[in-house]
């Protein structure tokens, strides 16, 4: 590749893309907050861990079911 | 305690202060890679989300500009990845009239396809370094990569380039952009 044709891709380039706007407008933070606001809490391993314990108990002695009905 | 520091412990107040202060240049940096205001408004906001989650995993030695922006640039390729090639942006004419200026118009559109269908990687550097002029330097760190790298996704831009608009110089301008 000649850098003639580097150079005609480059200006080419420069021509169809012409400079943007880089300014912000507005102020971002009452989004950015709102995102935070509506991020779901992600459910810990150990509550995971907890659930498949009680679920493998529940199936080794169904009757564990009935004290744990009792007791929630 | 510094507010990077302040930041890294989840404090929101902390983190208030540094999207304020560093909003407009994540949302300079993804425009210029996207070029599309509405696009780079979301993606900044996706972002400082994005910064906010991850700040347990920020060192408060570190530079909080860069880190947000290398984040930034992630999260601009993978728009680009998932972006529908043939939209094209709109040229304003630059004041010649006629069909000289159709032409050229028709040009600038046949060369934004065709840059627009490079793959998102090769496209962020050639942006980065042939449009907006960035070092080598600068564009490895913000990609996680080597300047080599760099230069060779550029080359690689380039290349693909010529080889689909050859055309466009070899017959007087316009005739179709090669798939």
């Amino acid at each position: 590749m000649s850098e003639q044709e580097e150079r005609q891709i480059r200006e080419a380039l420069r021509r169809s893309f012409p400079p943007v706007d880089t300014e912000l407008r507005r102020d971002l933070w009452p989004d950015v907050l709102r995102r935070i606001d509506t991020q779901s809490p992600g459910v810990p391993w150990y509550d995971w861990a907890l659930i498949a314990v009680m679920a493998a108990l529940c199936l080794y002695a169904p009757r564990l079911i009935l004290v744990l009905a009792y007791h929630l | 305690m510094d507010l990077l520091e302040r930041f890294a412990q989840g404090e929101i107040d902390a983190f208030e202060t540094l999207v304020r202060q560093f909003q407009g240049q994540i949302y300079g940096w993804i425009v210029r890679i996207v070029r599309d205001p509405g696009v780079a408004e979301d993606l900044t906001i996706e972002t400082l989300w994005r910064v906010y989650k991850a700040r347990g995993r920020f060192r408060p030695d570190a530079s909080f500009a860069a880190w947000a922006r290398r984040i930034a640039t992630n999260l601009a390729i993978d728009y680009l990845r998932t972006r529908h090639s043939e939209q094209a942006l709109v040229v304003e004419p630059a004041g010649r009239a006629g069909a000289d200026l159709l032409e050229q118009q028709e040009m600038q559109q046949k060369i934004q396809q065709a840059f627009r269908r490079l793959p998102a990687k090769l496209q962020v550097a050639a942006t980065l370094a042939l449009i907006e002029e960035r070092s080598y330097d600068e564009i490895a760190d913000v990609l996680g990569t080597s300047v080599g790298a760099v230069k060779l996704r550029v080359f690689r831009a380039i290349r693909i380039l010529r080889k689909r608009l050859r055309h466009l110089w070899t017959n007087s301008g316009v005739s179709e952009v090669e798939r």
